[in-house]
Parts: structure tokens; sequence; C-alpha cells
């Protein structure tokens, strides 16, 4: 098999607690069944402040707006309402949901593909929009005076950024309005003033670099002064999110691993994937071509990190630093964080049903009671380790059996489909599992737990529940759906006491 | 020496004994091969000249754009033979890390344009990386390009093969050195040396240095991007060890302060590698030998570089009247002044109000009367004295006033007898809904 090559999960010590407490997590999947999602929405109000306090560093005024799409658990976002933080809604029923879980419309914004029932809804409560170009604020205004709904406040959002000096190309977007025909836009937004408030301008970009997201910023504070020489008075900038996780706990295993992986697509060394799939690189006459497909999942600076190094870069051509240019402006900025903010929230949960070797390699296989929708890593090509947590009645024996030996796996689901596996790449783990055993994905609250699940083959989707530990440090938990930020101070049930 | 043209002194690079006290090696020569005093800077000089040679005609006559992916040195040296010969250059790269050098590449005539980034959000069928969208560029309609291709191009290594290679064997009298380090960017400097070392020693041992993965050394790739690299054969080496940027910054002082070569990191990365590998072996030897490393450019563009990772070097004299000299009871003794009492100030003793933002918010909105003097300039000025009359009161404002107390404590300690600093800032004055105006 060669040397064992383990990712081994970043977990922070909610998460950490979690994974410890075997027997409860084996409680809840006999109980409930696996695949079983199981958050801490505890954690999330947590990472919400690491964003404050970046922040504040910079004496920034604005908002903080949790991208929903990210994860449809109630309990985070109930628990994130109880924080004073805010919410951006992609569907008219994750709207439904945000305002049932206790956001006022004043603290929910709308991004993304709109339909009419989606525009009513947010105009008549009265969120903020996310308007991604002249014929959807058409679309907005007519509908306001149409229905004689209040005035709406809109962030215009924009793509297709230029530089001067060194020029930065941007990756082509399906949303926004060009930054060079936003001059027709703002005309529209002169046009339809009566019922739509601008209140700034903003932009999403799916890249990891600083660089180009400056290039963005900086056309945003230009926009910015653009309207008010028309006599606007906008005040905020949005930088949507992209603020990254980083998942692993050891850069060297991730660099190790990707230099493997590399020799093995050359064919310098045994297979690592199932197939030889080559995560987007191949071979071409002995060298290494394409370019890597996977998450980058050991990030040395991620997540409020991230945007603080954002803040503190220069503007490319105003040459301040970023979150001087905004304060100085008297700009507001709003961030919308999906995955950093669901960092470590949460993991999922399978159990074993069945361990063989392969008839022709020295691997082995490992089903599981769970299919690759269910916790869909692959997709968002994070790799990572799962866990492997005993069942009760070997636990004792193994811990004491020294003679466990590293092992590679390949983890097929529960489908009846040949391309059914929860990765591609073989696993390798500590001591081979045993039926009845639950492997254990942590850190998967933000995209991998539900953003994919599926009913194919009639199989159920997971079912969720929150967890939080009490003052003595026991664990508690409730399904998600009847969680309520009151629900772990026990303030309820002593209230009734009383 | 009489020259026509700048490229004819290209190459013929002196091969420089480092002194025995600096190195500490006891049975073994080790040589700098000085390819930085190339005329464009470095080692890249010789490629760039070698694969662009054969097309220069034709390309003049066609109006082509010369095109590459570099990061630095052969985007610097093409830029100039691009300019020599009335051509375009435009460097396309993804690894452009070093501000100097984008500076020095747009004051030489080139056009840069920086790659995306990856995906944040992955979209596993995504077809469009970099490398495609360049190569799709190449092969436009209507496009005239000549791409050296530097990673692929044999005419890269042959520019060694012929030059370089039979330059070390000379100057050590007809002998191949036992030991060849090099760091391996394109692989065209140690792949061509090495074949003529070998050809005239057929045990030389090259050493190829990569960077360390997750570090950065300017022109040096790491162990899985060498991968992608045409030129690179692994049986060219030996062995292949990795550098850390702060190997290299060490190799590269003990260049330029003990041996008088103006090295760049990249050399001084070789030269680290170079004693990290012979050291063990010179313990173990009886007889003389004789080792060989490239220092491949210049220290000068790598100032911000060197700053980032060892502010230490440069010191920092400490100054009078600035920020950072001040006391927390001096920020704290300054005075400053509500929004509304500022007001009234103004209103009736009419004080100086210095904005201390950007000339680009000062310009957007700012208060009535305000003079502009952006904080870096303002902190330039007060280093030489007192800028003002201290007859006049000051009112400084800057965005939340954390800022301006500073400078109102500057002020005070030269002597200035009423300065006050805007609580707040002009965020406050806003909030509270004074007036600001745009002019």
């Amino acid at each position: 098999m060669g040397h064992p090559l383990y990712l081994q999960p970043r977990q922070e010590s909610q998460l950490a607690a979690l994974t410890e407490a075997n027997g409860f997590l084996h409680m809840l999947a006999d109980g409930l069944g696996t695949p079983l999602n199981v958050l801490l929405p505890e954690q999330i109000a947590e990472n919400l402040d690491r964003f404050r306090a970046a922040y504040q560093k910079h004496h920034l005024g604005g908002e903080i707006f949790f991208a929903h799409k990210a994860s449809r658990s109630s309990a985070l976002v109930r628990q994130l309402a109880a924080t004073g933080g805010c919410i951006d809604v992609a569907s008219v029923e994750e709207l439904q949901h945000a305002l049932s879980c206790g956001f006022a419309p004043a603290r929910i914004s709308t991004t993304g593909p709109k339909d009419p029932a989606f525009l009513w809804l947010g105009a008549r409560a009265g969120v903020t929009f996310h308007v991604d170009g002249r014929a959807e604020l058409e679309a907005l205004a007519a509908l306001v005076r149409t229905y004689d709904l209040p005035r709406v406040r809109v962030l215009l959002r924009l793509s297709g950024f230029s530089s001067t000096g060194v020029r930065t190309l941007l990756r082509r977007s399906r949303f926004g309005t060009s930054f060079v025909s936003v001059g027709v836009l703002l005309d529209t937004v002169e046009c339809v003033a009566d019922v739509v408030e601008l209140i700034g301008v903003g932009y999403h970009l799916d890249t990891v670099s600083v660089a180009e997201k400056a290039v963005a910023l900086e056309g945003c504070i230009n926009v910015m002064d653009e309207c008010r020489s028309r006599g606007m008075r906008p005040q905020v900038i949005d930088i949507g999110g992209g603020f990254g996780v980083s998942y692993l706990a050891e850069a060297e295993q991730w660099d190790t691993y990707v230099t493997e992986l590399t020799s093995a697509v050359l064919g310098a060394r045994s297979p690592l994937t199932w197939r030889g799939h080559g995560y987007g690189l191949r071979s071409e006459s002995g060298k290494a071509a394409g370019s890597l497909g996977l998450y980058p999942a050991y990030r040395k600076v991620a997540g409020a990190e991230y945007l603080d190094e954002l803040l503190g870069t220069p503007a490319p051509s105003l040459g301040r630093p970023l979150a001087t240019l905004l304060l100085e402006n008297l700009y507001d900025l709003y961030t919308e964080p999906g995955r950093a903010l669901a960092d470590q929230c949460g993991l999922t949960l399978a159990k074993v049903l069945e361990v063989r070797r392969a008839a022709d390699g020295d691997e082995w296989f490992v089903r599981l009671d769970m299919n690759a929708a269910d916790c869909s890593l692959e997709d968002h090509g994070v790799l990572m380790d799962p866990l492997i947590l005993p069942s009760g009645d070997q636990c004792s024996s193994l811990s004491e059996d020294s003679s466990a030996e590293p092992v590679g796996v390949y983890l097929f689901g529960n489908l009846c489909l040949e391309s059914d596996l929860i990765t591609k790449r073989l696993v390798f783990l500590p001591r081979l599992p045993a039926p009845g055993d639950l492997v254990c994905f942590v850190n998967t609250a933000g995209y991998c737990m539900d953003f994919s699940a599926h009913q194919a083959q009639q199989r159920p989707e997971a079912r969720k529940v929150a967890v939080w530990q009490d003052r003595d440090g026991s664990w508690r938990w409730s399904l998600d759906e009847r969680y309520w930020p009151i629900t772990s101070s026990g303030i309820l049930w002593e209230g009734a006491a009383v | 020496m009489r020259y026509d043209s700048i490229t004819d002194a290209i190459g013929n690079t002196p091969l420089l004994r480092i002194a025995p006290a600096v190195h500490g090696l006891r049975n073994i020569d080790l040589y700098a091969k000085l390819e930085l005093l190339n005329p464009f800077g470095s080692v890249k000089d010789r490629a760039a000249w070698n694969m662009t040679r054969p097309d220069l005609a034709e390309a003049a006559e066609r109006g082509s754009q010369i095109v590459e992916l570099s990061s630095g040195n052969t985007a610097k040296a093409l830029a100039l033979i691009a300019g020599l010969h009335g051509l375009g250059f435009k460097s396309v790269t993804n690894r452009m890390r070093v501000p100097e050098i984008k500076e020095l590449l747009l004051l030489l005539g080139a056009q840069i344009e920086e790659l995306p980034g990856q995906t944040e959000c992955l979209d596993p069928t995504n077809a469009d990386d970099p490398l495609t969208q360049f190569h799709r560029m190449l092969s436009e309609p209507g496009s005239d390009y000549l791409h050296t291709d530097q990673y692929y191009n044999e005419r890269n290594a042959d520019a060694h093969a012929t030059g370089t290679g039979p330059e070390i064997v000379r100057d050590l009298g007809g002998r191949a050195p036992d030991w060849f380090i090099a760091c391996i960017g394109t692989a065209g400097s140690s792949s061509g040396v090495a074949r003529v070392l070998r050809a005239h020693n057929p045990d030389v041992e090259v050493v190829g240095l990569v960077a360390q993965k997750s570090d950065f050394i300017p022109g040096i790739r790491n162990i899985d991007e060498i991968q992608e690299v045409g030129l690179f054969d692994p049986l060219v080496y030996r062995t292949i060890d990795a550098v850390t940027s702060d190997e290299a910054i060490d190799g590269m002082l003990a260049l330029v302060r003990r041996s008088g070569v103006l090295s760049g990191p990249t050399g001084g990365a070789a030269y680290f590698g170079a004693l990290r590998y012979l050291r063990p072996v010179d313990a173990q030897l009886t007889q003389r030998r004789t080792a060989v490393f490239i220092v491949c450019d210049r220290i000068e563009s790598y100032l911000s570089y060197i700053r980032k990772r060892r502010p230490e070097l440069f010191g920092g004299k400490a100054e009078r009247n600035t920020v950072a000299t001040l006391s927390d009871e001096e920020v704290g003794a300054a005075t400053t002044i509500d929004i509304e009492t500022a007001q009234q100030w103004i209103a009736q003793e009419n004080p100086l109000i210095v904005d201390l933002r950007s000339p680009f918010a000062y310009a957007a909105l700012h208060i009535e009367g305000s003079v502009n003097i952006v904080d870096e300039l303002f902190e330039e000025l007060v280093r030489g004295g007192l800028p003002f009359s201290k007859r006049r009161p000051v009112l400084l404002a800057c965005p939340v006033g954390e800022k301006s107390v500073k400078y109102a404590a500057v002020l005070t300690r030269l002597g200035h007898p009423d300065v006050r600093s805007l609580s707040g800032g002009i965020v406050a004055w806003r909030d509270a809904g004074a007036e600001l105006v745009r002019e």
C-alpha cells in the first residue's frame, strides 16, 4: 500500500469535543439512522464574532450577511437571528425560511436570479435587493408601482471590472452588470428613484485571489463616486463572499498529498484514485497538464483573517489600503460569507455496512449507509479524511489493539450505481473499520451537508439534529426543525418551573 | 570592448571563486557563475536572445507581438529585445508577486496580464483553466504572436549548452566541475549546462534546487510545478532539494555582504543549497574538488520581497516627531473636540481645518473650507518641524478620529498652542448631520 497519505481535518474545540463523544453520536445514529447531519449552532455565533472583530480592527461600519445557500439548517439560521447577524437569501423559499426564523426584513438581502413571487414577497416585506441589471431593476420598479408597495432599497451588482497598468484578467461571470455599462444602469436608477432607493453597489467574484478582489473593490469606489456626482447618496459597498475555509490541520499533509497525486497521474507511483481519476490533472507525454480542480484544502489565511488581509491590501491605482479608502469615503462594508460562517458548524455520520478486500489489489472496499450526494465533499473538491468512530462493543478492544495497521480504502455509497463513490480517492485510515462503526465526515455544514442531497432510488435524505453541551458538559440534542436559540439555554424549562 | 548591439554583450560572464573564509569548505573550490552581469541583468538574457533570434526579422516584418508566460527575468529580457527590434511584448502570468518587477516591466514598455486565481466555489466540469485560455489567445484568428514558450523551447536549454556550459569548462582550464548546483525554473540552464559538463566528465553531480512548497522564491518552481515544465527531465539531477525563502535570503546576504556579489534571492538559494549539500561531502574528502553554482540575477528588484520577510535587515532609524515615537500619555493628553463644539469653534475662531484623508475621498465630500493634506504627506511634513503658524488654531480631521489625535499630539509636541482633533472624525460629522460639501 505504501506510506499512508493522511489528510486530517482541522477541528476547533466544539467540533473536537463532539467527535470525542463517541457514545452520544452512536446513540443518535442508532436512533435516527444514517446518513445523519449533526449541527453545532453555537459555533456560527463565534464565527460571526470573528468577522465583526475584523470590521472593528479597520474601524468599519456595516453588516455581515450569512449566505443562506451554504446550509438549509434551521438551527444555524435561527441561532444567527439571535446574534444580530444578517442573512442573504437566493430564493423565495430561503426568504420565507429567513423570515420564519426571526430575521426582520431590514436584516435580509436577496441575491441571484429572482422570479416575480420572490420580488413581490421581498418588496412587500422590505428586504434589500441585489439587482443584477437594468431589466431586473425595471421589473422591480414596475412591481412596486403596480402593487403600491413601499420604496425598496437596492444594491447594484457589478462585474467585468477593468484595471489599468497591470491588466488583471477576471473570470467571466453570468451575473451582474458590466462595469463599462454602469452609466446606463445609473440612468435607470434615476428614472425609478421614486420607488427605488440606491443604497450602494457590490460584486461577488468567484476567486481566491486577493488581487482580483482589490481591482473590483476599487472599481466599486469609483462607481460610488459617479453616483455621488449625480447627486445620489449611496453608502454601502458589498464585497460578497468567498473568504474560504481551511479544512485541513496540517499544511504539510496537503502539500505531500498533491505532490504524490501528481506523481500518480504521471504513473510514477501506485494509483491514489479510483480508475486513475486525476482531479483535473492528466499526463501528456510524461508532463503534468491541465490544472488541479480541487479546493485548496489547507489555507494559511481563511475566513475573517482573509477579510482582514483583503482590507489591508492597497488599492491597485488609488494606492491606499482598501479599508482606509472605504473609511475615508464614509462607506459601510457589507460582506456575504457562506462557507466561512458555517466553518466548524457540523458533521455528517454514516454507518459502515460492509468491509471487503479488493479482489485485485491490496486496498479495501468500505460500503457506507449514505451516498455521494449526502456528503458532497467531492462535488466541492474538498479532500479531507473522515474519522472512524468504533461501535460500542469494539470500543475498548480496539483502543488496546496496538497491532492495528493503516489501510487504504475506497468509500462506496449505497446506490446501485457504478459511480456512487463518496470520494474518488483512496482514503488512508489508521486502521480498518468494521461493520457497525460510524464514519464521521467533519466540517460539512457549509455546502457539503445538504447542498446536493437528493432522493435518487428513493433513498431518504439525511435527518438533521442540532446539538449542544449543557452546563455540566453533557451533550443534548434536538431535531433541527425543533431547535430554537432558547432551547439550548434551557430558559424555556426553567421559566416554566417558576 | 566595442559592440554594435547590446545583445553582443550577452554571455561570457565571469566565474568567481568564493573565498574559502566565506564558505568554510576545506577541500572544495566553490565558484559562482555571475550571470547577473549579463546586460539585462540575469541568466535569462541568454535564453531570451537565443529563443527570439531566428524569428525576429520575420516578426518585425509582420508586426508580431512577442508573448511569454513569465514572472520576471525572461519577461525583462524579452521586453528589451522586443524594444530593440521595434516589437511589442506581452507577459502573461499568475506568479508575479514582486511589485518592483511589475513596475520595471511597465517602465520597459511591456504589457502585463495576470491570470485569474483559483475559483472559490469549485466547478469540477470547468474547462476554462488559465493555461487553456492562454493557448486559446495565442491561436485567436487575427492575432499574431511570437510565443517563445520558454518552458518547452529547446533553444532555451541550447543557449546554455552552447554558452554557459562551455564557458564554465573553459574557465576551469578545460575540466568540468565535480558538482553543479542550479535552481530549477524553466530547467533551461540546469539541463543545458549539465549536457556539456557530462560530455567532459560523466560523473558530474547535478544538484537541482526547488522552492519549499507553500513558500515562494522568485524564478524557482516547487516540486509539483516542475512536473509541468517541458524541459524538466528528472534524470538530469542527482538530487532535488527544497530551499525556503528565509534560507535563500541568508545565502544572498553571504554573497552580498561578504563576497561583493550583488545577488538576488535566487542566487542566494543556489549558494545556500550548494553549501548545505557540499558541507557533509567536504568533510569526507581527501582530494581537492570543484563545484559551480549560478548567481542568476541582481538584488535591486527584490527590496520589497526582502523587507516583507526580514524587516529587521532594513534597520529603522529612530525618527523624531513621528506618530511612532509618541507615548500613550502624549496621545491621551491631545485635545479632542466633539462635533457640536467643533461647529461652534469653527464659526467663532475660524481654525485651519486639515482633512487627512486621501485626495479622492476629500474631493468626493469634505468640510467646507478645509484643506486636504493626506496623512502620508502630513507625516513627512511634520518630520521637519511645525508646518503652520502658532497664531492660528488648527482642527485635524480623519475618518474616525484615530489618526488625527496622534497628529494633534505630534503638533503639540512641536509647540503648537491650540491644535484639536475632531472626535469621531468625518464619520461622526456625517452621522451628526453636519454639512459635507462636494465642490
